[in-house]
């Protein structure tokens, strides 16, 4: 029964990981084969490449902004919608419904806000004074455009971290909310005090699963940049490297160093952030 | 007192919450029933006083402006749903088996398989890309329906036999026991009693899956990117990046690609939530 399971792993799981693990310490020319064993070749031209350097850097802002703002829009939502209250089902559909749409419609349909001729956010920014006239939000300034590609991001996995959160205060029994309530604690006690402590292993599992989208953000960056190096990703810049460049070796090393990197830090993540709470 | 203000607030708090979840979807609904020259006007418009469907017709290959958008976006569309609709079986039928055995059976090797299989969860996409191209286009399967299924399915089987295996780990085994003291084979006792009772279950990974493979866009995007196969994911992406199509008829697209996931989350949201805790938690 699970022989075809395992054929399908081994077959379009495994066997790329090997190949991509052997490929890195490859030269590839597609025009000139055989290849050839080139060492830590591909690996020192990637890094002496300053756009490839750029997208390591931009990656950090990636994971940084990523997991930040999930993690506290998360925990912010998770707690305003914990209690029951009337139409809760349909708000919780609603928070839910980013998370289900392609990143790469939510690309769009933010390239359309952000536009720098007619869009929305523009408009309004305008209306309300904070900007005299209307600006081109992503393509120059580096860090405000890695924000803005970031955030379309953050609005997708939110609801991930939301509903973590929701099944993580459920379990917590309510006479330890009394309790506190008893001792004289105010909200923001009870909050800091109790809830976080207590919600931390839903949290860990919300932070690792934004590491790892953050570490591999693609689609968004692929269609707010357009090709744009100012807000590249790994991803972005290893397809570009690959599939436009054409040069595959650097790919592969691009792709081995980001997937141990990502592996090394989920798991990294989990154990230091992960502990399980018994009541 | 303080309590009415603290339940206002509350209110207030949880609009914005709605409004950050909604408006952007709202935004693109909005554009794409508008002209182009509304949508270009300095005054923005919040809501669309005459509706047009022009847009929407003009992406499915009628209507004036059909010629701007010939995408081929009614095609991808079928496109989409044949590959993630696809993937889904294959990846059930392949995943329920292996959970089921690794829930219930003993063999030999089953902690090495079991392992193996969840090991490759925590393998990013950058892990399979490139090797993936390679494989798909010396068996000749780039830009083929059966290849991108092949791809996707096993992508998504790792995390399906994931929520397969925890829920049927949370059936009570005494029934099936009970099957096989009444002489139910062991295939038996699968398909007539564990698969029946697991049906939640099956519909909550079913779901996931299938919203998984909608969203995909760097496999279809590098492995179908021709009309034949690629899915909206990729064309709508192409119609953004080409800066001629009007605005007005890329939301429209947008909206289409949209609408199938929404339908899926207002309907059946509780079996999504369900497949979402199964599926990272534990």
């Amino acid at each position: 029964m699970v022989a075809p399971l395992l054929v399908f792993i081994m077959a379009l799981a495994l066997y790329p990981t090997v190949l991509t693990t052997i490929d890195a310490f490859m030269h590839i020319d597609a025009l000139s084969p055989p290849n050839h064993f080139a060492g830590f070749g591909n690996f020192t031209a990637i890094f002496s490449n300053p756009q490839i350097r750029q997208s390591f850097e931009n990656t950090g802002w990636y994971v940084v902004f990523g997991v930040g703002l999930t993690l506290v829009l998360g925990t912010a939502f998770g707690l305003l919608l914990q209690r029951r209250f009337r139409g809760r089902g349909v708000v919780l559909a609603i928070v839910i419904l980013p998370w289900a749409l392609p990143g790469v419609v939510e690309g769009v349909i933010w390239s359309w806000i952000y536009d720098p001729t007619f869009g929305v956010l523009n408009s309004v920014l305008k209306s309300l004074h904070l900007i005299s006239q209307y600006q081109l939000f992503i393509g120059t300034r580096q860090i405000e455009s890695i924000l803005l590609t970031s955030l379309v991001q953050v609005w997708q996995i939110t609801p991930l971290a939301t509903l973590l959160v929701l099944a993580s205060l459920q379990s917590i029994p309510g006479e330890v909310y009394e309790a506190a309530r008893v001792d004289g604690a105010g909200w923001w006690q009870v909050i800091r005090r109790i809830t976080l402590p207590l919600i931390r292993p839903g949290l860990a599992i919300a932070a690792v699963e934004a590491l790892v989208l953050s570490l591999n953000i693609f689609d968004q960056v692929y269609v707010l940049n357009s090709g744009a190096t100012t807000a590249s990703s790994v991803m972005s810049q290893t397809y570009f490297t690959t599939f436009q460049g054409l040069n595959f070796g650097q790919g592969y090393a691009l792709s081995l160093l980001a997937t141990v990197v990502t592996v090394v830090l989920s798991l990294g993540a989990l154990k230091i952030l992960y502990r399980k709470v018994t009541f | 007192m303080r309590r009415r203000i603290g339940a206002w607030a509350r209110r207030v708090a949880i609009g914005v919450v709605i409004v950050w979840s909604l408006f952007p979807v709202y935004w693109a609904l909005n554009t794409s029933l508008m002209t182009n020259s509304e949508a270009q006007s300095t005054s923005t418009h919040f809501l669309v006083t005459r509706p047009i469907f022009s847009n929407y017709q003009a992406i499915f290959g009628a209507g004036p402006q059909a010629a701007a958008a010939a995408g081929g976006i009614g095609r991808s569309l079928v496109n989409i749903v044949v590959e993630s609709g696809g993937a889904t079986l294959l990846t059930l039928v392949i995943a329920i088996l292996g959970a089921y055995a690794f829930a219930r059976l003993r063999f030999r090797l089953k902690n090495v398989f079991f392992y193996t299989v969840l090991g490759t969860l925590t393998l990013p996409v950058y892990a399979t890309l490139i090797p993936l191209y390679r494989i798909m286009s010396d068996v000749g399967l780039v830009n083929t329906y059966l290849g991108i299924i092949l791809v996707y399915a096993s992508g998504f089987m790792p995390l399906a036999m994931w929520i397969m295996y925890n829920v049927f780990l949370a059936l009570p085994p005494s029934i099936e026991e009970a099957a096989v003291i009444d002489g139910a084979s062991m295939f038996q006792t699968f398909f007539k009693v564990a698969l029946p009772i697991a049906k939640p279950g099956i519909a909550a990974t079913a779901i996931i899956t299938f919203l998984l493979g909608w969203g995909q866009f760097i496999f279809p995007l590098v492995l179908s990117s021709t009309g034949s196969t690629e899915p909206l994911t990729v064309v709508l992406a192409s119609l953004e990046g080409r800066h001629v199509v009007p605005y007005t008829i890329v939301n429209a697209a947008a909206i289409v690609a949209i609408a199938i996931p929404a339908v899926l989350v207002f309907l059946l949201n509780r079996w999504i939530v369900e497949g979402i805790i199964a599926g990272s938690v534990k």
